[in-house]
Parts: C-alpha cells; sequence; structure tokens
C-alpha cells in the first residue's frame, strides 16, 4: 500500500486524485496516466517537429543527426518542417476557440430575434457598451434589438470584409502600430485560420519567418477576435462576473444528492442544465428519488464558466475529470465540447453515471446524444436533468467513495469587477505597482499534461511568485490547481509577500485571481491594456508575464502565441514541438523580442519558472524607472 | 560479414522499425497487407523505455555461443555461420520457454508465425532478416531507421569508427570540436530530464 501511495503521488500532488487512483485500479479503471505511460517512448520526430503528414508524397521525417534524410520530398527543410507544424497547432486552437465564440454570437442573434427562448440578456450595460465599440447605435432601442446588430457585426468579425477585428481597438496604440508595421493586424478571425491552411499546404509558404508572423496574426485573431468574443457575449448572455464564495475538489460531490457534472468549455449548454436543476419539479422529482436536492458541479472550463457567474463549486481540473467518475457517485456528465478525453464513456461504463453529449460538433464513445440547440435548450435541458435524478435510485451505495473536504476560496473576477473592487479605476493597483508593494502580475493558464506532476507546476510557482509579492492572476485547470491549493482561500494572504498581503487584504481580495475560463484568458490581455494605457506605455513595458506550467493543447499554443506577439513574456512548462529546428527556437525565445518586444521561454521546474518571472519583472521594472531589485 | 549495429545514443523513440519488422515477417511482406493477415505478424524488434523516456530498440544479439542455443531441448535452436545469426526452427519448437530464461536480453516472445504450423505457439525472434538478404535487400528495422540508429555494417568498420571517434574526443581541446550531434535532440532530452527531476522533488 506505501508503494501504491508513493506511485499515486507521483502523478498527482491532489490528495483527493492520488485516493481516487486507488480506488481506479480496485475497480480495473484505466486512467490518462495509464495511457501516457503505455506511449512511451513518444516519437522523437514527432516531439521536436520534425515529422510531416501534409502530403501524401510524404510522410516525411528529418534526421535531427544530420546522416538520414534532411528535407521531406518536397524538399522543405527541418525549419519549414517545424514552422508549418506550429502553425498548424496554432490554427487548430485558434479555430477551436472561436468556433466557440461563433456559437456564442448565434445565441445572441437568435435571442435578438425571439427565438432562443432559454437564453436573455442578463447584462444589458454591457449589451451596449460592447455594442457602442461595434458602431452599433443604442439610444431609445430595446435590447432584442441591440442584441441582433450586434449579433451581425461580430459575425462580420469572422469574415472577410474588414480589415482589422474590431476589438483590437482595446490594445494600447502602440501595440496596434506595431502589428500594422510587422504585418500582423489580424483582418478576420477565420480568415487567419483558413489561410494558415492554406499557407502550409504543400508549396505556399516556404518561408520559415513568414510562417511564423502568419502563425502570430492566427492567434491574435483569436487573442483579440474569437476568444475575446466569447468571453464578452457569454458576459451578455449570462452575466459579467463578480467576486463570490465558491469551493474546490472532489469532496464537492454529494452522497445524499443527484450529482450532475458539466464537462467541456462553452456555457450555453451548462448554463441551462443549471437552470433546469433549480426548478422546483426538479428539486422535488429528485426528492421521490430519495435525494436530498439536485447537485451541480463542474470540470474543465464550462465549470469555471458557471463558477465565475454562479459560484458553482468545481470538482476538478483536466487530469481529474476521469477520477471523478470513479467516486460512483454521479448520475450524469453533460459534455460539450473540447478536452473531453474519449475515455470516459469507458469510466462510466463502470458505475451507474449516464454520459451526455450535447453538441452535433462533438460526440463520443459511450455517451447518449441529446443534441442542444438555441431552439430547444429550456426543454433539453429538463429533460436531460430529469433522466439525471431518474438515474439516482441505480447508484451503488457500495461503490460510493468521495474523498477530500471542500475547500473554500473566492472566485469571479472579471475586469470590471476589480476595477470596481478598485474603487472605479485601475490606479490604485498601479499606484501599488509603482510604489514596490506589488512588484507586477503574472498569469497562470492553461490545462494539466500527464507529464508534469498534476498541480505541481500551477502551484508552486503560484506560491513563488505570491511570495515574492507579485500578483497573480488565474484560469482554466490552473485556477482550479490554484483553488484547490488554497491559494484563493481566507488563509491565503498569510502565503503572500508583506506588499501583496498588504494591498490584497487592504482591497479584500485573495492573493491568486481566479479570471474564469480559458477563454478567458482575453481578459488579462484587457487588464493589461488597461493598464498600460493608463501609464501611457506598451504591454511589452509592463512588469507582467505569462506562464503554462502544464499546458498540453492546442488552444494552449494559440493562447502562448497571442499572448507574445500581444508583448507579455510567457514561461512554457513542457516544450512545444520545435526543437527539430534551432532557428525556431532562437527565433521564439530571443529573437521575438526584436519584433515584438517579447519571447517565450520554456522552463519545466516551477520553481526555475518562478525565478524567470521576477528577474523579468524586476527588468520592466527598472526600464519604467520604477525601484527594482536584482532577481 | 555485414550486422545490424545499434546506436543507442541515436534512437528518438519514432519505434518505426517495429511495424516495419512486422510486416517484412508477413506472408504479404507489405504493411497494408500484413495488418489483415492471421495470425497477425508482430514485430521482432522491441523499442524500451529508457530512464528517461528515451528509446531503445532491443533486438536478438545472435550470440555465439548463443545462451538460448545451449537451453533449447529439442535442439530448434541453430546458428547460421554464413550470416552469423542464430535461428529457430519452427517445427521443433515446443514452446518451453527454456530459451527465453536464458536470454540476457529478453529478446524471445511466443506466438503464432506464419512460418509455423498453424495454431502452433512457437518461439520467436529477430532473424536478421535472412530472407531479404538472399533477395539483396538490407534488414527492414535498418531500412525504417531515419536517425541511423540502425545501421547494417562490417562490424569492424563500425567499431573502427567508433574508436576513431573516441580518439578525436579525447585529443587535446577537444571540447572544440566534440561532435554535438543533433542540439535539437540533446534540448529536448534536457527538458525531459528537467520534467523527472521535478516530478521526484518532494514538497
Amino acid at each position: 500500500m506505501a508503494m501504491d501511495e508513493k506511485r499515486f503521488a507521483a502523478q498527482t500532488i491532489t490528495e483527493d486524485g492520488q485516493l481516487l487512483l486507488a480506488k481506479a485500479e480496485r475497480d480495473q479503471v484505466e486512467t490518462v496516466w495509464e495511457r501516457h505511460k503505455a506511449q512511451q517512448p513518444h516519437c522523437g520526430f514527432c516531439e521536436m517537429g520534425l515529422s510531416c503528414r501534409i502530403c501524401v508524397m510524404g510522410p516525411c521525417r528529418i534526421d535531427p543527426f544530420g546522416e538520414g534524410p534532411q528535407r521531406g520530398v518536397c524538399g522543405a527543410d527541418a525549419d519549414i518542417i517545424v514552422a508549418r507544424n506550429l502553425g498548424r497547432m496554432i490554427a487548430a486552437g485558434a479555430a477551436s476557440h472561436s468556433d466557440h465564440g461563433r456559437d456564442l454570437v448565434e445565441v445572441l442573434l437568435e435571442v435578438g430575434e425571439g427565438k432562443a427562448s432559454g437564453y436573455k440578456i442578463s447584462d444589458p450595460a454591457k449589451l451596449r457598451s460592447v455594442a457602442a465599440e461595434y458602431g452599433v447605435a443604442s439610444d431609445g432601442k430595446p435590447d432584442l434589438e441591440i442584441a441582433r446588430e450586434l449579433a451581425y457585426a461580430m459575425q462580420e468579425d469572422y469574415g472577410t470584409r474588414k480589415r482589422g477585428v474590431q476589438l483590437l481597438a482595446r490594445a494600447p496604440k502602440k501595440r496596434r502600430e506595431l502589428w500594422e508595421k510587422i504585418g500582423v493586424t489580424p483582418r478576420g478571425i477565420d480568415r487567419e485560420t483558413s489561410e494558415m491552411m492554406h499557407r502550409t499546404h504543400m508549396g505556399v509558404d516556404n518561408d520559415w519567418v513568414s510562417l511564423l508572423l502568419h502563425s502570430a496574426r492566427n492567434a491574435l485573431s483569436d487573442g483579440w477576435g474569437g476568444s475575446l468574443i466569447a468571453s464578452e457575449v457569454s458576459d451578455i448572455l449570462f452575466g459579467t462576473p463578480k467576486p463570490a464564495q465558491t469551493s474546490a475538489n472532489i469532496g464537492v460531490l454529494k452522497e445524499d444528492e443527484v450529482n450532475i457534472i458539466v464537462h467541456g468549455h462553452n456555457p450555453i449548454v451548462s448554463e441551462t442544465i443549471l437552470r433546469a436543476t433549480q426548478s422546483p419539479e426538479m428539486q422535488n422529482l429528485a426528492r421521490e428519488k430519495g435525494a436530498k436536492g439536485i447537485n451541480i458541479v463542474g470540470v474543465c472550463c464550462t465549470g469555471n464558466e458557471l463558477l465565475m457567474r454562479h459560484g458553482i463549486p468545481m470538482a476538478g481540473n483536466h487530469l481529474t475529470t476521469e477520477l471523478t467518475l470513479v467516486t460512483g457517485a454521479v448520475e450524469m456528465m453533460v459534455v460539450d465540447y473540447q478536452c473531453i478525453m474519449p475515455s470516459l464513456g469507458d469510466v462510466a461504463s463502470c458505475y451507474h453515471t449516464k454520459m451526455i453529449s450535447t453538441s452535433d460538433k462533438a460526440h463520443f464513445p459511450g455517451m447518449e446524444h441529446r443534441e442542444f440547440t438555441a431552439l430547444n435548450a429550456a426543454e433539453m435541458g429538463a429533460q436531460v436533468v430529469r433522466e439525471a435524478v431518474e438515474n439516482y435510485p441505480l447508484r451503488n451505495p457500495d461503490k460510493v467513495y468521495i474523498p477530500g473536504k471542500p475547500i473554500t476560496f473566492m472566485g469571479g473576477f472579471s475586469v470590471e469587477a476589480i476595477v470596481e473592487a478598485l474603487g472605479g479605476s485601475p490606479d490604485p493597483l498601479l499606484d501599488a505597482i509603482k510604489a514596490g508593494k506589488i512588484r507586477g502580475a503574472a498569469g497562470i493558464v492553461g490545462c494539466n499534461n500527464p507529464k508534469i506532476k498534476q498541480d505541481l507546476g500551477h502551484t508552486v510557482l503560484a506560491r513563488r511568485l505570491i511570495e515574492n509579492d507579485i500578483l497573480v492572476v488565474d484560469t482554466g485547470c490552473a485556477a482550479v490547481a490554484n483553488a484547490k491549493a488554497g491559494l484563493k482561500s481566507a488563509g491565503a494572504l498569510e502565503m503572500a509577500g508583506p506588499g501583496l498581503k498588504e494591498v490584497c487584504g487592504a482591497l479584500g481580495i485573495p492573493p491568486v485571481l481566479h479570471f474564469g475560463s480559458c477563454v478567458d484568458n482575453v481578459r488579462i490581455l484587457i487588464l493589461a491594456s488597461a493598464l498600460a494605457n493608463a501609464l501611457n506605455v506598451d504591454i511589452s513595458d509592463l512588469p507582467i508575464a505569462g506562464s503554462a506550467p502544464e499546458w498540453y493543447s492546442e488552444k494552449a499554443v494559440a493562447i502562448g502565441v497571442y499572448f507574445v506577439a500581444s508583448g507579455v513574456y510567457t514561461v512554457l512548462g513542457p516544450t512545444p514541438p520545435v526543437t527539430g529546428s534551432l532557428n525556431m527556437v532562437k527565433m521564439l525565445t530571443e529573437g521575438l523580442n526584436d519584433v515584438v518586444g517579447a519571447t517565450f521561454a520554456v522552463e519545466p521546474d516551477p520553481e526555475k519558472a518562478a525565478l524567470l518571472i521576477r528577474r523579468h519583472i524586476e527588468g520592466k521594472r527598472k526600464a519604467l524607472g520604477l525601484p527594482s531589485l536584482t532577481v | 560479414m555485414k550486422q545490424v549495429v545499434v546506436h543507442p545514443e541515436r534512437c528518438v523513440g519514432c519505434m518505426q522499425c517495429m511495424p516495419a519488422c512486422a510486416a517484412a515477417h508477413s506472408r504479404s511482406k507489405t504493411l497494408f497487407g500484413a495488418v489483415m493477415e492471421k495470425p497477425l505478424p508482430r514485430p521482432r524488434v522491441h523499442v524500451g523505455v529508457g530512464l528517461y523516456g528515451e528509446g531503445f530498440p532491443n533486438r536478438c544479439r545472435h550470440c555465439d555461443p548463443a545462451p538460448c542455443q545451449m537451453a533449447c531441448l529439442p535442439g530448434a535452436i541453430y546458428h547460421s555461420p554464413e550470416t552469423g545469426t542464430v535461428l529457430i526452427n519452427p517445427d521443433r519448437c515446443i514452446n518451453c520457454a527454456s530459451c527465453a530464461m536464458a536470454c540476457p536480453f529478453g529478446v524471445i516472445r511466443y506466438h503464432q508465425d506464419y512460418m509455423a504450423a498453424p495454431g502452433k505457439t512457437v518461439a520467436v525472434k529477430c532473424d536478421n532478416c535472412v530472407g531479404r538478404q538472399a533477395d539483396g535487400l538490407i534488414p527492414a528495422c535498418v531500412e525504417a531507421c531515419m536517425a541511423r540508429a540502425l545501421t547494417f555494417e562490417e562490424s569492424d568498420k563500425a567499431l573502427k569508427r567508433k574508436t576513431d571517434e573516441m580518439a578525436r574526443r579525447v585529443s587535446l581541446g577537444a571540447e572544440d570540436r566534440a561532435p554535438v550531434e543533433s542540439p535539437g535532440f540533446n534540448l529536448l532530452n534536457a527538458f525531459k530530464r528537467a520534467q523527472l527531476a521535478v516530478e521526484e522533488r518532494t514538497y
């Protein structure tokens, strides 16, 4: 048993996770860690970005040792192949977030047309302010008309009729001029992704520098386009987040209630499920079935979306998704899209758990499909929740095990909420930074990856940064990791350095701020822009940094590149598949500084990543003429 | 006599030698045909995982004297001096696993094979692609290895090259001339080692 504990402790730092891994083994449930082990060794060509499957003259590989083939059949060398592969990862990442945004815009349109009975405008003030940015006049018009016009205007951002996506206007002027100068201003959201696929077709763009520049433009079309639209429309439809108490870890599941887990990314479905669980009819039905109520909790980013706006608790992050089902206490998991492991249906089949897929875009083995649309959402939500409640009597109490107690913390920090907490302007934050009480700010974002012990990268980095008076904002799976580690709880201030502790204490906020889901990384860009504008500098001049200590997905690559292209120095944990081209490595980690004023670094060790970020922040402070330290 | 030489420092872990080996030991001799055959052909070279997640192509060393041969009671295992290859006669094999117990390298497997009687499980291992060699081809694993971690050459020549390499490394001022074979692959491995070091740290 001691041996087992050690083994599981090497996989995850989470105690609930370790205990459930032991149960998974007893229940003969295969997990992501076992599959990761079975995949060893990983193919070095692929890890280095040196394999190309783009055309059928190939597939091709480049020998990194220089003796075997140095060019693909078409003649592409290592630089071109690595750049094309990275470009396609970014296209896929940008497409995912932006398509998520498109779905929200469609709901906004259908609300405006009066067709989507299950949805409404929850934040009319935000509707009007975003509409104004799009040049949609709102005086005297009813909300629904504005919604319709705004949706049309946003849909044009996806097309090819414009010279630049609208919300770029929020970026500092200097940054926009730089983008214009180097030719990376994103013109249309779908256009840049489509052009990336075109450029990387055999025989199109074969200059790795030009491919990398278009990669930046493609990523920016996500960060200042698709993802930003996703966040803004979610706020309009479901409310702009405000700080609220909530909780996280497996212990949020309840032994005597119907447990429904929402998994995926888009709040369109999860919001509907949440509303359906609150109806008296369903509550009564749950009691009839012997449960004390209905408990809806989240995993991954659709969970974060509900957490931000309604304080719904989180059962865990990416690598915990399978383990939540191993509790044997989940009546239903409802998924939409992105990061949903196709293994989940298999895991659920060991228990009574019903698995429901909801999007025409995302089907999974072992799941029943219930198609959600803006038109049928309310009825479909009620139907699905009814099925979950009716599944409760089938739960086998002998198989139920819910380890751990919920960790209570504060979440729900939108930019609007932070500015409100600061008393209406970013000045108090800027003053604290200028005085050196807060040295700067860092975003910790991104996923889990079985290559890194689960949550270790996120939590060690966050601890080291707040200890050194750096304010941390986090999103996605990183945000759940830090919440579970107590870094956003009442006691978290004790872990912060004296300056950060004083400022956060006075404002009544934790030293690590939950900024939302992974599309909500754009909230970090908007906050950075606000700070830069207030100081009349560029984003790249600010004492800020980004990091993705445990990233795995293509979406994370797009996020990393839009951060760097927006001027934010970004430290990655796992390395992207680029080491096959030292030209690309040098450009990404050094050369980009002369192009966009920021670079990437790769550092799997969070202790060292913290040093890199502190050194960068102090360097930026010095350049701004602020008191600085030597790290 | 040419032999397959393994250069472990060059294995990138792509495992392409494995399907190439399986296809070479199938009835159809093509990958597309091989995957539809019964019994399904299996590789005789096995890529293992090192301490740092790196690959290593583990194949029969064709020892002489071979421990497997000495352990084989029915005399199914024999040595072919022309190609320096240890071979197994599937008709004589009694599937007793003595050879696998004797083999220091763990390269013998037991399964059905198209060369054996239908339905009979036999000991199977690398045969140096003697069939391909007779047709003027090099062993399939070597042909598939784009990183040149597997080469097919005279052992004298390979050893001479290694000796010269060693001599150059101990030359005066060798740091300047030390062959950094693939800085990109070294970088990747450095990241992997760093990941493992973090995993082993206790908090």
